[in-house]
């Protein structure tokens, strides 16, 4: 533990309040590295579509402050801000902040939420997905829309429709897994709990894959794997679903 | 024998048929490039080709065994070595 | 063997075009002016960054407007930062020269952007000589036709046409020449003479071969009886 910790980036809606709190919660339990979060914000209330383009024209600012911080990784921490701006839209946002900080001589590594969900059901080889979002149900569908074009089948999805952010931050464990109860899981390979940052969920991981029986990921565990593989740390995180177990050496069967 | 080559394009057109008008000056073709031979001088009046001025400036590609004694906005002369 | 796929080699130029060319600026709001407001090219890509790797330099912005063919110009703007050298003396933004630097030497760096005919030359014509920057100079060149000013920033800018397309026995032209350069370049006292000399031994040594390929290019075509 005496190497230098690692600085995390996170950039977050400013309504946002979970990303804060589940990512030092996951990744305080890698093993052998140290991390330090920092966070900048743009200004964000309501998921509604202006709410979400006023907010990524904030994009620039909050990289900027996380440039001085010094980060090593930074992640865009808001998964449908980027998934609603159209298909394929974390590539482009990713090389945007890349681009940025490059320019500026940083050698911060880049991520989004975004992109961490989709390279997540990718380590775990899944096909067919279904999929808990705590948005309105427009905004979902265009979630699901996005994923389906990543090249996964959405077999069945819930939308709890819960427009403003802070309430997001609120909702029940108990909610979400009612929810997770109520899909169709038949020929389903991997469950997502929480396609959403700020909606609670890391708790609910690995029971809901002991429940269902099916690896369970949500946006949370999906960014923290991405952290780990861009630093090239070891993915050995127990009791946080099977995807953060990828690197573990002895896999509990 | 002064002798002098000319690329072929439309620019350098009245250039050569100056030059092929000049009884002393013989014209034939060595590749895509025109050649001016004579015994003497050959010598060129730029208002008789109506060449603009970077048209006249860069007409000659390459020079045998002459030298370009005079090229300026009256006329080209080029010599024997 | 029918069935398998023919594998076509990639070009060995493979290179496409200006992605960007950037310049530094001091006067962001007359480059603005002059790109976007009197030229006309749009503003397409913005990036705001600070100097955060070893060699520390202000916050900045880099921006780009769109020349055409999905190509930019790109300019910096440092944030606080005072032009280098003396600014009474010859050159642009980048750099100052000599006060002595005669000024086709200051002018030799430009970048020249395509316009397709006389019509659209005329109208960047119109443009520039409507602002603050009118032409300085319209010239025909052998096969191009050029307009030119300096921006802003002291950069010369050239707006060009092409006269005609450049045809086979130019680019044998070309090639010619850059190999008696490269001859007389590495020899004594490289001159104007010497090139026109080694030139002409090109010109005949390669004659041959030429015509020899024009023949085979003429070859399959068929021939035209008036």
């Amino acid at each position: 533990m005496s190497k230098t910790p690692v600085r995390v980036g996170l950039i977050v809606p400013s309504s946002n309040v979970t990303v804060e709190t589940e990512m030092p919660r996951i990744l305080a339990r890698a093993p052998g590295t140290e991390f330090t979060f920092h966070s900048s914000r743009m200004r964000m209330k309501a998921v509604s579509p202006e709410q979400i383009r006023a907010m990524n024209a904030q994009r620039e600012r909050c990289v900027m402050e996380l440039g001085d911080a010094g980060v090593d990784v930074m992640l865009y921490a808001c998964l449908v801000a980027i998934m609603s701006t159209g298909l394929g839209a974390h590539r482009d946002a990713e090389m945007g902040v890349a681009e940025q900080l490059s320019l500026g001589g940083s050698e911060a590594k880049v991520l989004s939420s975004a992109g961490a969900l989709i390279s997540g059901l990718q380590a775990l080889g899944a096909r067919r997905i279904a999929l808990v979002t705590p948005y309105m149900r427009p905004l979902a569908q265009q979630v699901v829309d996005y994923i389906e074009a990543e090249g996964f089948e959405v077999a069945d999805w819930r939308a709890l429709e819960v427009a403003d952010n802070a309430e997001v931050g609120r909702i029940p464990g108990e909610r979400v897994m009612a929810a997770a109860r109520s899909l169709d899981l038949a020929g389903v390979d991997v469950l997502v709990i929480s396609a959403c940052v700020q909606m609670p969920s890391l708790d609910l991981v690995q029971t809901a894959e002991d429940e269902f029986g099916i690896p369970v990921i949500s946006a949370a565990t999906a960014g923290a794997y991405s952290i780990l593989r861009t630093i090239g740390a070891s993915v050995d995180i127990p009791g946080a679903g099977s995807l953060l177990l990828a690197d573990a050496s002895v896999v509990a069967s | 024998m002064t002798r002098l080559y000319v690329l072929e394009v439309p620019e350098n057109e009245g250039f050569v048929e100056v030059a092929a008008a000049d009884p002393v000056i013989t014209v034939d073709k060595v590749g895509p490039y025109f050649r001016l031979s004579a015994d003497d001088d050959i010598v060129i009046d730029r208002r008789a080709t109506g060449a603009r001025h970077a048209v006249w400036y860069s007409a000659v590609a390459g020079l045998e065994n002459s030298v370009i004694t005079q090229q300026d906005k009256n006329a080209l002369r080029v010599q024997r070595r | 063997m029918t069935d398998e796929l023919e594998i076509v080699p990639k070009a060995d130029h493979r290179v496409m075009g200006v992605d960007h060319a950037a310049f530094p600026t001091f006067d962001p709001a007359g480059t603005v002016r002059f790109y976007r407001d009197v030229l006309r090219f749009p503003v397409v890509h913005s990036i705001c960054a600070a100097g955060w790797g070893p060699d520390k330099h202000p916050d900045f912005i880099h921006f780009f407007f769109d020349i055409g063919n999905d190509d930019r110009i790109a300019f910096f703007y440092y944030f606080g930062l005072k032009p280098y050298g003396d600014q009474t003396a010859p050159g642009d933004s980048w750099a100052r020269l000599d006060h002595d630097t005669p000024q086709f030497f200051t002018n030799s760096r430009h970048l020249a952007i395509h316009v397709v005919d006389e019509e659209d030359l005329l109208e960047y014509r119109k443009r520039l000589d409507d602002s603050e920057w009118p032409v300085e100079m319209q010239v025909m060149h052998e096969t191009i036709e050029s307009i030119y000013t300096h921006d802003p920033n002291g950069y010369m800018i050239e707006i060009t046409r092409a006269l005609r397309p450049v045809t086979p026995q130019e680019d044998l032209d070309a090639a010619i020449t850059i190999d008696a350069l490269i001859d007389i370049a590495e020899g004594e006292d490289p001159s104007m003479d010497k090139l026109l000399e080694r030139k002409a031994q090109l010109i005949v040594e390669r004659a041959e071969a030429w015509e020899r390929a024009q023949q085979h290019e003429l070859a399959p075509e068929p021939v035209l009886v008036p």
